[in-house]
């Protein structure tokens, strides 16, 4: 039996730094849009719930297009909160573990197919990633388990902001960024997963000239 | 004016064992029945084999965008419909097709589950036995051979809403329409469901959450 069966999807934000005008999730990339791709990441996943926010009727009509049984859940307050708290409200009510991730990024398939085989019940684990930019979050390690966030001072890896975690751990949140958050569970078990954040113009560059690694001509059309 | 009493339209006693006076309860799931139980709107499915279809279709527009409020709405409705015989009517309603997920969720928890619909008690009898749960409607007036003579009271959803909070310590809503606003402002958890048509911005805009179908509906109801 799969250990993973619930997974939120985070999709409320602006976007704004991409600068495209539209959430994220929904900007195309080979004709196919990033949440698609990641449902397609997901479809063993029973329970898939997106948070949704900016612009939330065109997310909500791309997710029946492609997957009517992914629950949708509102954050209302998205633009005076972070993303942490669409985490909390994404995994309200779920007992046990569930994996989080962002909803503006592109994953190399198998390796998040190990990364969903790996995880476990009641040990979290965090996604890292081959540090790629500047601007992202890094992290030290030590025998496997990440033991340290930082923003600057570039490590090899980095968060991929995507995690399998027990869902106690959003109990209580302050408006803080997820890792600022995560900090008081470290140290954290790591796997890695060939991801790439799309938060920028460069980011979306980079992605394009790797697209080799994430299939996306199966789900063109 | 509201009578509670005549809101509710109750099964015998011994089908309605969880209320206790006094205690409150977990959780209770407040559904509407149109378009988020059953799989058609049953007011429009009478009006067309009745071949007053276009009548209703664009009165229903004109009330599922808040244009004509429900009240208003119910009434005319009411008037189009009233000269077709209850057991038409009710011959129709008895066909109708539910959501299969949501049909079994309420029958495997039938104590904690009802339904709050603006439609009409006499019209919809049919589907209290079906569901076997304790339902909120409107109600009509009859005369001593059982004929409907008029409208008695029409569902404000809001008031159905207070009465399962004062039951319940929390409450859910579910629902498609614009007339569940009033009940999703009075519950703890709201979800608009989008099972059979996209739910109105203003429904959206005061809920948790968004079934997109009965499935997903369900998988939520069972954590909550």
């Amino acid at each position: 039996m799969p250990s993973v069966k619930h997974a939120v999807i985070a999709a409320a934000g602006l976007g704004s730094r991409l600068g495209h005008g539209k959430p994220k999730c929904l900007v195309e990339i080979e004709g196919v849009k990033i949440i698609k791709h990641l449902l397609s990441l997901l479809k063993d996943v029973e329970d898939v719930r997106v948070i949704v926010g900016f612009e939330e009727k065109a997310v909500i009509s791309a997710i029946r297009a492609i997957r009517p049984d992914v629950l949708v859940v509102r954050n209302p307050g998205f633009r005076s909160t972070t993303t942490l708290h669409s985490y909390e409200l994404g995994g309200r009510y779920i007992k046990g573990d569930c994996l989080f991730m962002d909803g503006d990024m592109l994953v190399e398939p198998e390796s998040f197919a190990a990364f969903l085989a790996s995880c476990e019940p009641g040990v979290a684990q965090l996604g890292i990633t081959k540090t790629k930019t500047r601007d992202a979050v890094f992290l030290t390690r030590e025998d496997g388990l990440a033991v340290s966030f930082r923003r600057d001072d570039p490590t090899e890896y980095e968060w991929a902001n995507i995690a399998w975690l027990p869902v106690d751990y959003f109990a209580d949140i302050g408006n803080t960024a997820v890792y600022e958050h995560l900090r008081q569970f470290l140290p954290i078990r790591t796997h890695e997963v060939i991801a790439y954040e799309i938060d920028s113009e460069q980011d979306l560059a980079l992605a394009r000239d790797n697209l080799h690694y994430f299939n996306l001509q199966a789900l063109a059309g | 004016m509201y009578r509670a009493q005549q809101h509710a339209l109750t099964l015998p006693a011994a089908n309605d064992t969880g209320a206790v006076p006094g205690h409150k309860r977990g959780t209770g799931f407040a559904f509407d029945l149109d378009g988020t139980i059953t799989r058609a709107e049953l007011l429009p499915m009478i009006a067309s084999e009745l071949g007053l279809e276009a009548e209703m279709r664009l009165l229903t527009e004109l009330t599922m965008s808040g244009m004509i409020p429900f009240e208003d709405s119910f009434r005319l409705r009411f008037a189009i419909l009233r000269s077709a015989g209850l057991d038409r009517i009710q011959s129709i309603v008895s066909e109708v097709e539910f959501d299969p997920d949501i049909e079994q969720f309420i029958r495997e928890n039938r104590d904690r589950c009802f339904v709050v619909t603006g439609n009409l008690d006499l019209w919809i009898a049919p589907l209290v036995e079906r569901l076997g749960c304790r339902f909120y409607t409107s109600t009509a007036t009859t005369d001593k051979d059982g004929w409907v003579t008029g409208l008695d009271t029409v569902m404000r959803k809001n008031v159905a809403g207070l009465e399962l909070k004062d039951e319940f310590d929390r409450l859910v809503a579910i629902g498609d329409g614009f007339n569940d606003v009033p009940l999703f402002d009075v519950a703890d958890i709201g979800i608009a469901f989008t099972g059979l048509h996209s739910a109105p911005d203003a429904l959206v805009s005061v809920s948790n959450y968004v079934a997109l179908d009965g499935k997903s509906l369900c998988r939520l109801l069972n954590t909550l």
